[in-house]
């Protein structure tokens, strides 16, 4: 599995975005502090936190799950248990065979373990929301899509900052939710998971798209390619991408995570 | 006491949808001095899957319960038992 390696100005968010990268539940994530902001002078913070972080390979879970401790003995009763007292997911468990089933989320081979259907995680994750917005009472409308192994799912509707938080971290506490509710139950490790709220992401990539945009007139007004700050592979995808339809501009990337960077430089020939 | 209706219905909801034995969630409100802690008890298996790997299950659900609590106008806790 892949380490991607994420800097930002906390901790906090660096570990957020790396999670939100690989788009898994924490618990299925393995992050490793790389580097920490130290405090400097007057109480700022000199340097990034630098994390690196990846998806959890199953083979370790077994270990992992020792320090839950108490439950792993009980886990053969719960297991069935689960299948007669579930009957609304009773269908879904039918499409895995019994002997299968000891492999849903323990499995320490991966290969071996039958995938679970990306429209099965989809609609676990939106049976979830719905019912969490209705619990709530907020009159809400959860849409997804799914493209390869990518699962987006927005929320749309009135008042639902409640949910979004100060920048962003309560969305980024719904979604770990919607992650263990929907992939970890269902032994799925093959999906990546993401939850937008009242359009929150959607309008954080948009105003990363306008500075993109920005940055790039300024170089074509003066020639003088721009270095922009490091960012993760996400977010450059996004500069990428929006500067891409642009003409007159050319980007690539530069340098090794965490410092890589997107140059946007002047078309030749513009 | 001030009553935590949403916040109480959006905290079984997220517990029934974690656990394996959904029936066996309660939640009951408890006044503690002006603070309403809501005690989520879980069948016996069921509270390291509510807890998750290092509490960040339960970090996760405290904060989107707190969350749901300001539709209530109260504040919350929210406390993890087992039967």
């Amino acid at each position: 599995m892949e380490w991607v390696t994420i800097t930002a100005a906390t901790m906090e968010d660096a570990k957020a975005m790396a999670l939100d990268q690989l788009g898994v539940a924490a618990e299925d994530a393995e992050i490793e502090v790389v580097e920490e902001p130290k405090p400097g002078l007057f109480g700022r913070m000199r340097g990034e936190a630098v994390v690196r972080a990846r998806v959890r390979p199953t083979s370790t879970r077994e270990s992992t799950r020792r320090d839950r401790g108490g439950e792993r003995s009980e886990r053969g009763d719960r297991r069935g248990g689960r299948t007669r007292q579930r009957p609304r997911n009773g269908e879904r468990r039918r499409e895995r065979g019994p002997s299968d089933r000891s492999a849903d989320d323990e499995a320490p081979r991966r290969e071996d373990a039958p995938k679970v259907p990306v429209t099965t995680v989809r609609d676990a994750a939106t049976t979830f929301l719905e019912g969490l917005f209705a619990a709530a009472d907020l009159s809400a409308r959860v849409e997804s899509s799914i493209d390869g192994d990518d699962i987006e799912i927005a929320v749309h509707g009135d008042q639902l900052t409640m949910f979004v938080g100060a920048r962003g971290m309560t969305l980024t506490q719904l979604q770990d939710i919607t992650r263990v509710v929907s992939q970890r139950r269902l032994g799925d490790h093959d999906t990546r998971l993401r939850v937008d709220v009242g359009g929150y992401r959607q309008r954080r990539k948009d105003a990363l798209g306008r500075f993109a945009q920005k940055v790039a007139n300024d170089v074509m007004e003066t020639g003088t390619p721009r270095i922009l700050e490091p960012m993760n592979s996400a977010d450059r995808k996004i500069v990428h991408d929006t500067l891409a339809t642009v003409e007159g501009v050319v980007t690539h990337s530069e340098g090794d995570d965490p410092f890589r960077r997107v140059v946007v430089s002047r078309a030749p020939g513009a | 006491m001030a009553e935590a209706t949403v916040a109480t219905k959006v905290l079984d909801h997220i517990v029934r949808s974690i656990v394996d034995n959904p029936d066996s969630v309660r939640v009951e409100a408890v006044d503690d001095d002006g603070v309403i802690i809501l005690e989520v008890r879980v069948a016996d298996g069921d509270l390291g899957r509510v807890i998750g790997r290092r509490g960040r299950t339960a970090q996760n659900i405290r904060a989107l319960v707190r969350a749901a609590a300001e539709k209530d106008g109260v504040e919350v806790d929210v406390d993890f038992l087992d039967d």
